[in-house]
């Protein structure tokens, strides 16, 4: 079968995510290792529970948010989904059309991408995501 | 080779429209407000000039020049006719918008009981839902890969689920929202998964190399099933049998304006979607081919039950909406017989292609038509100061002598949609009948002349409402709306209907044109150009050694 | 010049139509007069245009190109045959105008608009040289008589239109198949499309045999529910009982002959060998209808309803006639087409003056008019003769032509091979027999007919005519005016048309609860006729006296069309009873002995017959 699915070359080139993986498990480990070392250690009902931010993680499961919780995941998520899109422009940029006027035309594409960013910014702005009161 | 980029000016002059419409319907100035429409209107126009590729400096490309290898050779001219259909029916969609959304919110600010607040006001989201939703309808007609038309669907339906919901601030329009997305979620997972079949069976996203592969190893049982599981999908967006059960109760749980909106978009999505399908899987580039017996069978039997649920079930309803649901399902199992029939000889009269995509135009006006009149209407204010919709056949009663315009133009569109010469409808039909019998398909022809012959029966209660009844007295609060766009959208229609059925032929000419193989080549194994994934070739390997 | 006629014929009918639902109120009678007359002196300019000396050919043909995709053409254009029936329809619409002046109160302009929409839909068929634009017309005619019935009918108006709609459209959506798949077959064999009349006729001589029968079933579907055939009459009476005077003349006039028309037009030239083959069983089911549809006449009380069943038997005999496929027959049908429009037309208006007159159409309330309407029942007495086929009036001819062909259609080719051994005689020669697989049977059988229609025509004359006087019970005329206005709260129907108040005694039953709302024009009207009402019957009567004493003009007129049908089919049929193959190309067709035959194919390709790229 030599379905560009399954068409591998060999497993060496999965070498750097395996890197990755470990320095992961082995921050997230240390971290904790290091801290049943160094930490000091005060017991209290506060301090015992798995949300130290407040949040009783038993009880029941529909209690209101406040709506701006929403709004604050979903402004988060365009810019941040937005940003994304910026890093492949900007690491091809270079080799897009080296040396052309074409790459005045690149620039103005992510612009006109990134003016849609503004866009939804003004909306959310005069939709009144970014009060508080 | 030309940039893809190129082929995709009238999608992104809707978008501009799309993001100036957002920031404009939020302005603190009414004046400013009122302007979403108009620049909603303007972009669809500019979208509409910019598609026909008549303005120099913006030649739109096709897809053979996109690139002349890989890109969308299936029905290559289909693109331009496709969106300047969407926008120019899009436009008189838009006439019938006006007023559908923040009516009472407007009306409160007007007398001062209420300062503008953007957080209530939904208009801008409005008209930028209605034209994503056809910017989706244009991308669908360009696509050329799974993953794109995948996409392009639904970036179609998902604004039209929110449309639905805020359309009136009724229990039902809410409940007609939730189901819509439920089912519509459910339809996109069915071809979803169906488009991955595909892709598993052929090894390409690609529409041009999954044909490739399924001409060169035949339909296997893997790309038989994906192509079947899309082509269920999708059904749901034509609201076709099995996939219909939304339709009533959505229908009517919306504005009729947005009825109108559901009836023609997202059915010309699905449309193109199942042309492109079917151009996948069996129709070459050769005149006369028709699909595989499988595949064949399967419209077939879709499209017999579709027109035959649709209308039968529409006898039994009393709402005009339901009744207008109802005709819709019918009307997409008559458009399927075009399908059926596959690209016949190539001319108009043989093409069943030509005959859906013509027909698509033809329903998209007179339907218009049908809920626009009913978009004209409204019923008593209730609690909430939102008037209520007209919906009953009683409210239609005697509408010929109370507002003769709209009486007539609900008659003349409501004949139209029966297939009554020599109204509009009845050009639509003639060519499924033509090009179905071309195809051999003659059992077929008969299921529709048989189901025409039901639709008289619903069709005429109707025209006998508005014509024949007198007016009732003591219940006459039916009124006509004071948006003043929406009688006008509904006109435009009527006219539309007769104007067309005079004056067809340039459409039928375009169709004909839109429905055409001849704008590209399939010639194996050219040297691929760079930017295609060498493993393009490969793929029909597997997909050769599953067909047999 | 003469061109522009038939298109002016279509066109002065609509163009008068929006003037009279868009202009003032009060001219619409004056206006609507006027453009039915203009119409009728175009058909007289017609009528002396023709030349009757090619009538088999046709002319004034004249062509504007209209969707050429599609293959579609305005073209227009008449033989003798279409001209007559375009001559019935121009002489019935001034009448039906001059009908309903007291008959029509309300929504009037609405009323004769319809008609004249009607009457320029009529003409179209008749004057289609194009399918599609016959289909259209043909089609279109079901609007404006759906909203006649419904608006303006009686008691039962509602459903009576609907079903007369539901009926006649779900039998044309069938033709239509049946017609498209006729146009495929030429648009195979010529490789475009074209639904040019006559191209399509040579075109589907090269059909197959098992091709013919369906086609001929789907023609059939729409055509014999137009007539009505036998089985599928029955929204006829309903119908015509429920529709206002003009509305049945019209229907029985001319509406019915759409019917007949396509069945001449279409059926038989499309399906020449089909319907050879299955003549015995139309011939079998006109006849159950000649003989059905009498009996049923027998026992009606509303006198409206007996006419209507009338005309199923009588159209009955029409198509016996044409099922002959010799020349004695279709000329008789054809004959007969007109015939029944004059005669049945003429019924029709006579009841519908009793009706203005006394709001009842029952038997047994009317007795004896002679005495009070002598001129009424001279007329009424005179086109009852008529159209029972008294010798010397119009009927006669043509039902004595219909049962000659019949009698005389007896098959030099004997019984077998037509597949009719058990009915046919066997192919004893009967005097003067031509092809053809009926025979003195069939002629005998429907000839029983015309003693049914005696009976029931006599009996219903016997007793509204002659015998003691009998009247509506408080309707004698003088005590009319005490009445009137007097209950305005009946029934639920009647609010829905004022002006009709007491329709609900034309039916045998509720007489006494609803007679208040008298017509209020009743009493403008005298006891017996006007003179308007007489000048509405006198043509007809002139008419049915002339055709009656003297036909040959007319028989002469269609000869040329009807020899060309008769060779055409016998052509059609010979090879293939002789056991040939038709060969596979268009048949040469056939000399008519001075008249020019069919165009040849490709004689002078009209504009949007080709549809190539």
């Amino acid at each position: 079968m030599d379905s560009p699915i399954l068409a591998t070359t060999d497993l060496s080139s999965y070498l750097p995510i395996v890197l990755v993986v470990l320095m992961a498990v082995g921050f997230a480990m240390a971290n904790i290792v290091l801290t049943m070392l160094l930490g000091p250690r005060r017991a209290g009902r506060t301090k015992g529970m798995t949300y130290e931010a407040g949040m009783n993680p038993v009880g029941t499961a529909r209690k209101r948010f406040n709506v701006r919780f929403y709004l604050i995941a979903m402004v988060f998520l365009v810019f941040d989904v937005e940003i994304i899109f910026l890093y492949p422009w900007a690491s091809t940029f270079a080799n897009l059309a080296p040396g052309s006027d074409q790459s005045l035309v690149w620039l103005v594409r992510i612009l006109f991408f990134l003016f849609t960013t503004v866009v939804a910014y003004l909306y959310g702005f005069r939709k009144g995501v970014f009060k508080f009161d | 080779m030309m940039e893809r980029v190129t082929y995709l000016y009238p999608e992104i002059a809707l978008f501009i429209t799309t993001c100036i419409v957002m920031i404009v319907g939020l302005s603190r100035e009414l004046k400013h407000r009122k302007l979403c429409a108009p620049i909603s209107g303007l972009g669809l126009l500019a979208a509409g000039v910019l598609a026909t590729g008549l303005v120099p400096g913006f030649h739109v490309a096709t897809g053979a020049e996109v690139d002349p290898t890989a890109g969308q050779i299936l029905l290559p001219n289909l693109v331009p006719y496709a969106k300047v259909l969407v926008a120019g029916v899009g436009i008189l969609l838009l006439l019938l918008q006006a007023g559908t959304v923040d009516r009472v919110e407007e009306a409160r600010i007007a007398s001062g009981r209420a300062a503008f607040n953007p957080l209530r006001s939904n208009r801008a989201e409005y008209y930028a839902f209605f034209l994503f939703s056809l910017t989706g309808l244009m991308l669908c007609a360009s696509a050329d890969d799974l993953i794109w038309l995948f996409l392009a669907l639904e970036l179609t339906s998902l604004p039209t689920y929110i449309m639905v919901t805020m359309s009136t601030s009724r229990h039902s329009s809410q409940e007609a929202g939730v189901k819509y997305f439920f089912l519509g979620a459910l339809g996109a997972a069915v071809f979803l998964y169906g488009f991955t079949l595909l892709y598993g069976a052929t090894g390409s996203t690609n529409l041009n190399q999954i044909h490739h592969a399924i001409a060169a190893g035949g339909l296997s049982g893997l790309s038989l099933a994906g192509m079947l599981l899309a082509l269920l999908g999708v059904c749901f967006k034509i609201a076709a049998v099995p996939m219909h059960f939304y339709t009533a109760d959505v229908y009517q749980g919306a504005a009729s304006s947005v009825s109108a909106f559901l009836a023609f978009v997202p059915k010309t999505a699905g449309f193109i979607a199942i042309l492109l399908l079917a151009s996948c899987a069996g129709w070459t580039h050769g005149a006369g081919d028709s699909l595989p017996d499988a595949l064949r069978t399967v419209l077939w039997v879709i499209a017999a039950l579709t027109m035959t649920v649709g209308n039968v079930l529409a006898i039994w309803q009393n709402s005009v909406k339901r009744i207008l649901a109802y005709s819709s399902i019918a009307h997409s199992g008559y458009m399927l017989v075009g399908v059926v029939a596959g690209p016949g000889g190539g001319t108009f009269a043989t093409s069943g292609i030509a005959a859906v995509l013509f027909y698509l135009l033809c329903y998209g006006v007179m339907n218009i038509g049908t809920f626009g009149v009913l978009a004209c209407l409204e019923g008593r204010a209730g609690a909430d100061g939102e008037p209520a919709e007209i919906e009953s056949l009683d409210d239609l009663r005697g509408l010929c002598q109370r507002h003769p315009v709209l009486g007539w133009t609900m008659v003349i569109c409501t004949l139209s949609l029966l297939g009554l010469p020599p109204l509009l409808g009845f050009f639509g039909k003639v060519p499924l009948f033509t090009s179905a019998i071309s195809a051999g398909e003659i059992p077929l022809v008969v299921v529709l002349g048989l189901n025409s012959a039901i639709a008289a029966f619903y069709y005429l209660r109707i025209v006998g409402s508005c014509l024949l009844e007198k007016p009732e007295t003591t219940t006459g609060i039916v009124r006509v709306t004071p948006f003043g766009s929406r009688p006008a959208g509904a006109l435009a229609s009527a006219a539309g209907v007769i104007v067309l059925a005079i004056f067809g032929n340039g459409f039928m000419a375009a169709s004909e044109k839109a429905a055409a193989y001849d704008g590209g080549h399939v010639e194996k194994k050219e040297p691929r150009a760079a930017g295609v994934p060498e493993t393009a070739p490969q793929a029909l390997g597997p997909a050769k050694a599953e067909g047999h | 010049m003469n061109e522009l006629y038939l298109f002016l014929l279509m066109v002065i009918p609509l163009a008068a139509a929006g003037v009279v639902a868009l202009g003032p109120a009060g001219r619409e009678k004056s206006v609507s007069m006027a453009a039915m007359l203009l119409c009728g002196v175009i058909t007289l300019l017609l009528l002396l245009a023709f030349d009757w000396t090619r009538a088999a050919t046709m002319q004034f043909e004249a062509s504007v190109a209209w969707l050429p995709r599609l293959g579609l053409s305005l073209s227009v254009g008449v033989d003798s045959v279409a001209l007559l029936l375009i001559a019935l329809t121009a002489l019935l619409g001034p009448i039906c105008v001059a009908c309903s002046y007291t008959a029509i109160t309300e929504r009037v302009r609405t009323y004769y608009a319809w008609l004249l929409v009607l009457q320029s839909a009529m003409f179209g068929v008749f004057a289609a040289r194009d399918l599609v634009l016959f289909y259209i017309a043909f089609e279109f005619t079901l609007v404006p008589m759906y909203v006649l019935i419904a608006l303006y009918g009686s008691t039962n108006r509602k459903k009576a239109a609907t079903k007369f709609f539901l009926y006649t459209f779900t039998g044309s959506m069938i033709a239509l198949a049946g017609l498209v798949y006729v146009a495929w077959h030429a648009a195979e064999m010529r490789k475009g499309w074209s639904f040019d009349i006559a191209t399509l006729e040579l075109a589907a001589r090269t059909l197959p045999a098992s091709a013919q029968g369906w086609v001929l079933a789907a023609l059939l579907a729409g055509f014999a529910v137009k007539v009505p055939l036998f089985p599928l009459h029955t929204w006829l009476p309903l119908a015509h009982t429920e529709a206002p005077t003009a509305g049945s003349v019209i229907l029985a006039g001319v509406l019915l002959k759409l019917g007949t028309y396509g069945i001449y037009r279409f059926a038989i030239p499309f399906a020449p060998a089909a319907f050879a083959e299955y003549a015995p069983a139309i011939s079998a089911v006109c006849i159950v209808g000649i003989l059905y549809g009498g009996l049923i006449c027998w026992v009606q009380t509303d006198v409206k309803k007996l006419v209507a069943y009338s005309s199923v038997a009588h159209l009955g005999f029409c198509i016996l006639g044409m099922a002959a496929l010799n020349t004695a027959g279709l000329s008789g049908s054809i004959m007969y087409m007109i015939n029944h429009g004059l005669s049945t037309g003429a019924l029709f208006l006579l009841i519908g003056m009793i009706y203005e007159r006394y709001h009842t159409r029952n038997m047994k309330e009317l007795g004896g008019l002679a005495a009070k309407m002598p001129v009424w029942a001279t007329f009424m007495v005179f086109f009852a003769m008529a159209s029972v086929g008294l010798p010397g009036l119009n009927g006669f001819v043509s039902e004595f032509l219909c049962l000659i062909g019949a009698f005389q259609a007896d098959g030099r080719w004997g019984a077998g091979s037509m597949g009719s051994g058990l009915w046919g005689s066997g192919g004893a020669a009967v005097p003067g027999a031509t092809w053809g697989s009926l025979g003195p049977w069939y002629a005998g059988v429907a000839g029983v007919g015309m003693i049914v229609a005696a009976m029931y025509l006599l009996y219903m004359v016997g007793r509204v005519v002659f015998g003691p006087l009998v009247e509506p019970a408080g309707h004698g005329h003088e005590a009319h005016g005490s009445e009137s206005h007097a209950a305005p709260g009946h029934g639920s129907e009647s609010h829905a048309a004022p002006g009709h108040g007491s329709e609900s005694r034309a039916t045998t039953g509720h007489g006494s609860e609803s007679r208040a709302t008298t017509e209020r024009v009743h009493g403008v009207l005298p006891a017996d006729l006007n003179l308007r009402e007489i000048l509405t019957l006198a043509p007809l009567a002139v008419l049915c006296l002339g055709l009656g004493v003297y036909p040959t003009p007319v028989l002469e007129a269609i000869n040329g069309p009807v020899q060309k049908t008769a060779y055409m089919v016998e052509d059609a049929v010979k090879p293939r009873l002789a056991g040939e193959r038709a060969p596979a190309g268009v048949r040469p067709v056939f000399d008519l002995g001075g008249h020019e035959a069919t165009n040849p194919d490709g004689t002078k390709p009209k504009e949007g017959e080709v549809i190539g790229q």
